[in-house]
């Protein structure tokens, strides 16, 4: 038997596996005799949404199709990810008594906070519901799992009652 | 985000004061009281091994989903999580952001699947779904016993943490704490099962809510709104609002990928996908969570930046140590009532995670490891009691008289159950062309990654340079030994798995 392919999932797959290396590169490098240099955490603000974003298309993407119209919030939220990790590596740190405040936290707090702990909270979970039927379960979906776990228990009574009358034969 | 053996070690260094006063102790009253109705009426319930340990898959939602939430936060979040953010700043919030992205991404990743394996084989454990996905009883075994490693931590952490809470609201000792604690926690979970654990959960995971919310509220009314406290804090240690604190970038970003991309192995969430009563009410599961977190978490940030900014102003006195900042804070502005609820919440929260911990480290014993060496109890209910007594006593025994070891055992639960489980259940559910090969690999560079250098860091034979965990190399390399094994054995992929399994990955 031959491992099908599905582009999407393939994607997925090397995305994880480059972005898990950077991270590992990131982590290899805090080992260096003149400390952590200053690119390694760069590699985490892009390894780290790759990895994230890598591994739900490949939970969402089914074998038939791809993430369908979940692209865009899988872009959004990576792009979300990394801009605010690269934003708060990036920006001056300029935070004091006369900050401006954005939502109570000055500007590089507030991109922390709100960007990355909040708005994928108002996009992924949504989308997740809206795209459920199509592209996460459908009834059919579960009846068609519930029948091969009938077929799978009738089989095994079947080989069960097979096993016992061979064994009651050979006595 | 959830780190039970933070709670411990939170809780450990905190020491909280007592506050055994008439209000205080009622409220505790009432809250036993509510727990031990409950797990009266789950016990009536409870006649299966598959009740005992999934519910009998009939959890409705919304109970899942609070139960859920009310699993995952635990007591880190309310006294060791507002601590370390006293102590280092905004970058501690980089241990809870995650809760954006993790619900959802554990969503697509495991719970259809999950749940669908449930339907096709009723499956009930974590390790019988990496049975199954790689026909392989090693990889079962194997991964149940990283599962059981992880729960040793796990569980005396939580057991003392448990002692801490009850000595703080009865004023009964910490050793008297501990076994009360644990013997309530161990009543319910012996007679109801994950069912008594799911309503009790329920109940808890409201309380908590109910209690970080009211928190929030009280301190920006207190503290004149965020924008007040920020500036009160920014006046004298602006880099307390930096976005990495007074930590380094790498090691913040490091909390964020250990917590984010370790949700995924965590048994006691991943576990409760069994659960669900209709897998179409998957639709709403992460939405709900998300949201009962974020409410659930308000208290983690409110609290560690209120109680910077009320220091800062003269409003409380200096905390002895960080961990004091919730516990100063109740003690010294809240109104006691308020107070009393947040306790009663932090002894829900460990009482609630060491209950989900007891039930899964009971099922790797009684159910896991049988399987593994071709056996089978044949009165799983029964057996499933028995190793809940055993795994609670054993649990509360080494909470007691290990002393500064019970740290060190609750510090690496959740970067072992994400370096195990993550590579082998996560990635592997989702992607046919990944070996037995792979899976055992991984799950075994996990195990012993994470033990040697936990214990070689913990040891001090070597010091890791700022920003690197062990937690994170292990998932790392884990992730890593995983994809080159599975590419390197390719050829046996496509028959380790089953047509039912097939079917359950394709959609």
């Amino acid at each position: 038997m031959i491992v099908r392919t599905n582009i999407t999932k393939k994607v997925a797959r090397l995305t994880i596996t480059v972005a898990t290396c950077a991270i590992a590169v990131g982590y290899a490098a805090a080992f260096m005799r003149g400390g952590t240099p200053s690119w390694a955490p760069w590699l985490l603000a892009f390894g780290i949404p790759g990895a994230l974003g890598g591994i739900m298309v490949l939970g969402a993407a089914r074998e038939r199709g791809g993430v369908g119209a979940l692209a865009l919030p899988f872009a959004f939220v990576i792009v979300t990810l990394t801009v605010g990790f690269c934003l708060a590596l990036g920006l001056p740190s300029n935070e004091g008594a006369n900050s401006t405040l954005w939502l109570g936290l000055p500007l590089r707090a507030a991109i922390v906070v709100y960007g990355i702990g909040l708005l994928p909270v108002v996009v992924l979970p949504v989308a997740y519901a809206l795209t459920f039927r199509t592209q996460t379960l459908t009834a059919e979906d579960v009846e068609r799992v519930r029948q091969m776990g009938r077929l799978r228990v009738a089989q095994a009574e079947a080989e069960g009652s097979r096993s016992s009358n061979e064994e009651a034969g050979s006595l | 985000m959830t780190s039970s053996g933070l709670i411990g070690l939170g809780l450990l260094q905190a020491a909280l004061p007592r506050i055994a006063q008439p209000q205080v102790i009622a409220v505790g009253v009432a809250y036993f009281t509510v727990i031990i109705g409950i797990s009266i009426w789950a016990s009536r319930r409870t006649k299966t091994a598959s009740d005992f340990f999934v519910a009998g898959h009939g959890i409705g939602l919304v109970a899942l989903t609070v139960a859920s939430v009310s699993t995952s936060v635990s007591g880190f979040a309310f006294i060791g999580g507002p601590g370390l953010i006293y102590a280092v700043g905004l970058g501690a919030m980089f241990i809870v952001l995650p809760a954006s992205v993790t619900n959802v991404m554990g969503a697509w990743v495991l719970a259809k699947r999950m749940r669908l394996l449930g339907e096709a084989r009723g499956l009930m454990t974590v390790p019988d779904a990496i049975g199954a996905r790689y026909r392989s009883r090693a990889a079962q075994g194997l991964s149940g016993l990283a599962i059981l490693v992880g729960i040793v931590g796990y569980m005396a952490t939580n057991a003392l943490a448990m002692g801490v809470v009850i000595n703080a609201i009865f004023g009964v000792g910490l050793g008297w704490g501990i076994w009360l604690g644990m013997s309530v926690t161990l009543a319910y979970s012996v007679a109801g099962g994950i069912l008594a654990g799911i309503y009790n959960d329920v109940f808890q995971g409201t309380l908590m809510a109910v209690a970080s919310l009211l928190v929030f509220i009280f301190i920006l009314d207190v503290g004149g709104g965020l924008g007040h406290i920020s500036r009160t804090i920014l006046t004298t240690d602006p880099k307390f609002l930096a976005p990495w604190g007074k930590l380094t970038p790498l090691a913040v970003l490091s909390f964020f990928f250990v917590f984010a991309m370790g949700s995924l192995g965590q048994p006691q969430g991943v576990h409760k996908y069994y659960m669900l009563k209709d897998p179409l009410q998957l639709k709403w599961y992460p939405l709900l969570k998300t949201l009962g977190l974020v409410l659930v978490l308000l208290l983690y940030f409110s609290v560690g930046v209120g109680v910077k900014a009320f220091v800062t102003d003269g409003r409380m006195p200096p905390l002895s140590a960080p961990d004091q900042a919730t516990p100063s804070l109740l003690l010294n502005i809240t109104p006691l009532l308020l107070a009393a609820l947040v306790f009663s919440g932090v002894a829900a929260a460990t009482m609630s995670a060491v209950n989900s911990f007891i039930n899964i480290g009971a099922a790797v014993v009684t159910h896991d490891l049988p399987i593994a060496f071709g056996r089978r109890a044949r009165n799983e209910l029964a057996w499933g009691r028995g190793a809940t007594v055993v795994i609670a006593i054993l649990a509360a025994l080494i909470a007691q008289h290990s002393g500064s070891m019970v740290a060190f055992l609750g510090i690496f639960g959740w970067g072992l159950f994400a370096s195990t489980l993550v590579p082998a259940l996560a990635v592997g559910l989702n992607w046919e062309g990944a070996t037995r090969a792979g899976a055992l690999t991984s799950i075994a560079t996990g195990l012993v990654v994470t033990l040697s250098l936990e214990t070689a860091s913990y040891f001090k034979v070597f010091t890791f340079p700022a920003g690197v965990t062990a937690s994170a190399v292990a998932l790392v390399l884990s992730l890593l030994t995983f994809f080159a094994i599975s590419w390197i054995t390719r050829s046996s992929a496509a028959a380790s798995i089953d047509p039912d399994v097939r079917l359950i990955m394709d959609m």
